[in-house]
């Protein structure tokens, strides 16, 4: 255990570990102080001056951001004089902030909307003419800047500094004149720039892929995964209307912390693009009852001569790769293979990116050791086998000319690839539209719940594994995700503590307030 | 079933020929009857299901079945800001709209405690407002009761009142019927140029009109047959079953919120409250034709002693700050956007208020959670409290009794199905 200090914060006590600052320890007691510049993520550098309360024996009011909790520390939040300073400081912030909410995207989540609502909302004192500075400055190649309305906190500097590790931005001039900009020749150009975005307290920066797309306050949040590499930050999927318009880190201690980097911010394009919407035979649509017929007559050649061969992803969740293998062993398969996408050294920088860039590499390892099938890469298929079921829609280092001389039947959420020379495609929903779990490479087993309609026909992975196992006369039946869990976790010894969290609503950010 | 019943119950599977009845069998079966009245019927208020067991015109029993209109006033309000809300409480009681409008806003003001903070001119125009309210409301049911019972003369007289005082609060408002005009705080906007001239004009007006129609009706035989110890209620059944407003004072309760638990200026303001004595449907009738009357005093006291100033209290937590700062300073432009998107923020607690609505004590209790959305309201309307009475009141009557019963009990489907 380590020390601990007591302190008094508006007349309630509290105990925190020693080093802790006085804004944490106000919000262990629920009591809010307002705040721009400081970010649990990020150094403390008590800049906005937004977060002064009065500690008792000290003359002056002090940044509850940088003051450390002392023993028997005395701290009013709600006096007259920091309520006071509060109120100026907005008053002092807003002199210069352009009148920009209804073009503004982060309008609605914005934290001077909030802070200034709940803590001033009065009129301005000053109607002197606002300094005007530029505006839609391009900092590079994701992110536009709006210097008016910065306040100067510096979240994103910090961001750049501590998350990336790369200082690609400063601040320039002094006075009502200092503004937020890169060095001479530089831009933000680092793999975690989006970052900056979101630690934002204002429409200052923001994404170019997500400007003037949608209104924050209309998007509704659902927990999941980061689908982009074997880290699985914890993301929360922003969708409306049965679209996901963006994705942003959701706070995990032990994966992501507060961030995650901007390649998997852009994975949701791939939600809706080049997608298999109805199953198809040879190339043609087909309904589902024809195609999973025909993807058991198919393969009914390769397996009654034991030239077959089951090829699970590790772009899939547990569940879907739980089903194939369980098909795998009551079809009497003791070898399955296994498709991922190649590994890309370059991209491990020893913060969140990894080289592995399929999410779910070490999910489909445990299965298959639990399930006691041998494991090889899929561009080990045995040269003899006539047909397969791949699930995904990568097949690495296999020949295109011989793909098309065997009967594949391809579970697969998109049609591209290998999946244009498919026997038999069957429709399966994305990361995003289903709930399931992944483990990523330090072996989390995390859940992701569906936040957006499939496109089509499409149903989960586990679903077809199931329907052509009933169309082959195999015993393979579950009704909802959470069996197709509640089996695996049977079967997999490492797993056998996890739950099955209870199903998330989509949370309203309208009614969520302002979340700042 | 009794025997006759059986022998009766034969004869129709047809083994016997009707030559062969005796005079008894011949007569009709001493069967009791159960027919519908509504959901949809011409000569009732609302959409109101009533099953009826009849011994030929007499109601021996009768299950009364409301919710036609249920619109989920209560659920649908935890999804609004407060002041979304008030577009919904204009369907509550339709015919006074703005009285409900009135009782929302004084619960909301009683958690953020702006209650004695409102502008004296904010509260006389809701006075006014209301009134004008009341009178529509009393004049609708006066007017269409007398419909049903045949007197067609006095509904067109009183409906063409009601236009008039539509007219002048759609001056007001810019709606005719569903007004939304009260806000937290105070009232949307100042009345309008030339209001007090135009509203003394239509007081006359209407005062000429009541005389009429008291002519046609008051000593009317027909009319008097069809109210006069009709639907009888009597004062101790009143209070025991909830009964308030019109009913209730019909009965000799004399309670009216007005009164009794004084709001906004009524304290300053003169006027009485009729009370009947026989709790008969005549009695809901004379009642409400003497508050029309108190009605068009108050509204002429409200006009000689309106003062000047704002309609809305200087308090930027519920105040929405004027279009021009609106768009030129960003201080009002937050403000402007926090109050429509988050909605006005309201402290965590309880408030339960009460208004004296066309029909009686209306109340509203709203539970608050801190944020810009009630976390529970709920809404204590007079109408389904007194349709709660109505089958007790029509039992042993005849079937067309059941008109001028539900007539008087005024039940309004909006604000009883909420």
């Amino acid at each position: 255990m380590s020390e601990t200090v007591t302190l008094t914060i508006d007349g309630q006590s509290v105990t925190v570990p020693k080093g802790t600052n006085v804004l944490e320890a106000a919000r262990t007691l629920g009591v809010d102080i307002s705040a721009f510049c400081y970010h649990p993520g990020l150094p403390v550098v008590a800049q906005c001056r937004q977060c002064l309360v009065s500690v008792e024996k000290n003359p002056k009011l002090q940044p509850s951001c940088q003051q450390a909790c002392g023993e028997g520390m005395v701290v009013h939040t709600k006096d007259a004089q920091s309520t006071l300073a509060r109120k100026q400081m907005l008053e002092f912030t807003l002199l210069n902030h352009p009148v920009d909410c209804p073009i503004c995207d982060k309008a609605g989540e914005c934290t001077l909307q909030k802070l200034y609502f709940e803590n001033d909302n009065a009129n301005s004192r000053v109607d002197t003419p606002k300094v005007h500075k530029a505006k839609a400055v391009d900092l590079g190649p994701t992110i536009v800047l709006d210097q008016e309305r910065c306040i100067l906190c510096s979240r994103c500097i910090r961001t750049c500094d501590e998350v990336a590790g790369q200082h690609q931005l400063e601040f320039a001039n002094r006075g009502d004149h200092e503004v937020l900009t890169t060095a001479p020749g530089e831009t933000l150009d680092n793999p975690y720039s989006l970052n900056t975005v979101d630690v934002c307290p204002v429409g200052a920066l923001t994404a170019k892929d997500f400007r003037f797309t949608m209104r924050a306050w209309e998007l509704e949040s659902t927990p999941s995964v980061c689908n982009g590499c074997a880290t699985g930050c914890n993301i929360e999927i922003h969708h409306k209307n049965g679209r996901a318009w963006r994705l942003i880190p959701r706070h995990n201690p032990d994966v992501n912390a507060y961030w995650m980097c901007d390649e998997g911010r852009f994975t949701y394009h791939d939600l809706r693009e080049h997608r298999l919407a109805a199953a198809t035979v040879d190339g043609l649509p087909a309904g589902w009852d024809r195609a999973i017929k025909a993807a058991a007559d198919r393969l009914a050649v390769g397996r009654a001569a034991g030239q077959f061969a089951i090829v699970l992803s590790a772009l899939h969740s547990n569940e879907d790769n739980f089903a194939l293998a369980k098909l795998a062993q009551a079809w009497g398969v003791t070898q399955v293979y296994v498709a991922a996408k190649p590994p890309v050294p370059a991209r491990a920088d020893g913060r969140l990116r990894v080289g592995d860039i399929n999410p779910n590499t070490a999910g489909v390892k445990a299965i298959a050791e639990a399930l006691g099938l041998a494991v090889k890469p899929v561009y080990e298929l045995d040269p003899t086998v006539r047909g397969f079921i791949a699930l995904g829609d990568v097949l690495p280092g296999i020949d295109q000319g011989k793909l098309k001389e065997l009967e594949y039947v391809a579970i697969t959420a998109h049609e591209r690839g290998p999946v244009s020379l498919a026997k038999v495609g069957l429709p399966a929903c994305a990361w995003a539209e289903t709930g399931g779990t992944i483990t990523n490479n330090k072996g989390h087993v995390q859940r992701m719940h569906a936040a957006v309609p499939p496109p089509g026909h499409a149903i989960p992975a586990w679903e077809i594994v199931v329907r052509l196992a009933q169309a082959t006369g195999a015993k393979l039946s579950w009704a909802h995700a959470r069996d197709v869990f509640k089996d695996m976790i049977a079967a997999v010894p490492a797993w056998s503590t996890l739950t099955w969290a209870r199903e998330v609503r989509p949370l309203a950010l309208r009614f969520a307030g302002s979340r700042g | 079933m009794s025997a006759d019943a059986q022998t009766l119950r034969q004869l129709v599977l047809g083994q016997k020929d009707v030559q062969d009845l005796n005079d008894t069998e011949a007569e009709l079966a001493p069967e009791l009857m159960t027919v519908n009245m509504g959901p949809s019927h011409p000569a009732m208020h609302g959409t109101v299901r009533i099953v009826l067991t009849v011994d030929g015109e007499r109601v021996v029993k009768s299950d009364v079945q409301p919710g036609y209109l249920h619109r989920c006033f209560e659920k649908e309000s935890e999804y609004a800001t407060y002041t979304q809300v008030f577009p919904y409480t204009d369907r509550l009681n339709y015919v006074s709209p703005m009285i409900n409008n009135v009782g929302w806003a004084m619960a909301v003001e009683k958690l953020m405690g702006l209650t004695t903070r409102i502008p004296k001119r904010a509260e006389y125009v809701r006075v006014i407002v209301s009134e004008i309210s009341r009178m529509s409301d009393h004049l609708t049911c006066v007017g269409a009761s007398a419909m049903e019972l045949g007197a067609f003369g006095p509904f067109l007289f009183f409906l063409k009142c009601r236009e008039w005082l539509y007219e002048i609060l759609e001056t007001v408002s810019g709606a005719r019927l569903t007004h939304t005009y009260v806000r937290v705080g105070g009232v949307n906007k100042d009345l309008p140029d030339g209001f007090h001239a135009r509203l003394a004009h239509t007081l006359d007006q209407i005062e000429k009109v009541m005389v009429e129609v008291e002519a046609m009706l008051n000593n009317n035989k027909i009319f008097r047959d069809r109210m006069a110890g009709i639907g009888a209620m009597t004062k101790e059944q009143a209070i025991a079953t909830g009964c308030v407003g019109p009913i209730a004072r019909a009965c000799g309760v004399d309670y009216d919120v007005r009164k009794d638990y004084p709001y906004s200026v009524y304290p300053e303001l003169e006027f009485d409250v009729p009370v009947g004595t026989t709790g008969d449907c005549l009695d809901r009738y004379l009642v409400r034709i003497e508050e029309l009357k108190q009605c068009i005093r108050i509204l002429r006291q409200c006009m000689k002693q309106i003062p000047d100033g704002p309609v809305m209290v200087d308090d930027p937590r519920v105040a929405m700050p004027p279009k021009v700062d609106t768009y030129n300073t960003i201080e009002s432009m937050i403000r402007h956007f926090k109050h429509i998107v988050d909605g006005i923020k309201v402290p965590a607690g309880e408030a339960y208020t009460f208004v004296e609505g066309g029909n009686g004590e209306l109340g509203f209790y709203i539970v608050a959670d801190g944020t810009g959305r009630p976390y529970k309201a709920y809404v204590r309307s007079p109408s389904f409290v007194h349709l709660s009475t109505a089958s007790a009141l029509i039992h042993n009557h005849l079937i067309a009794d059941i008109v001028p019963i539900f007539g008087m009990i005024n039940m309004i489907g909006g604000e009883c199905d909420k």
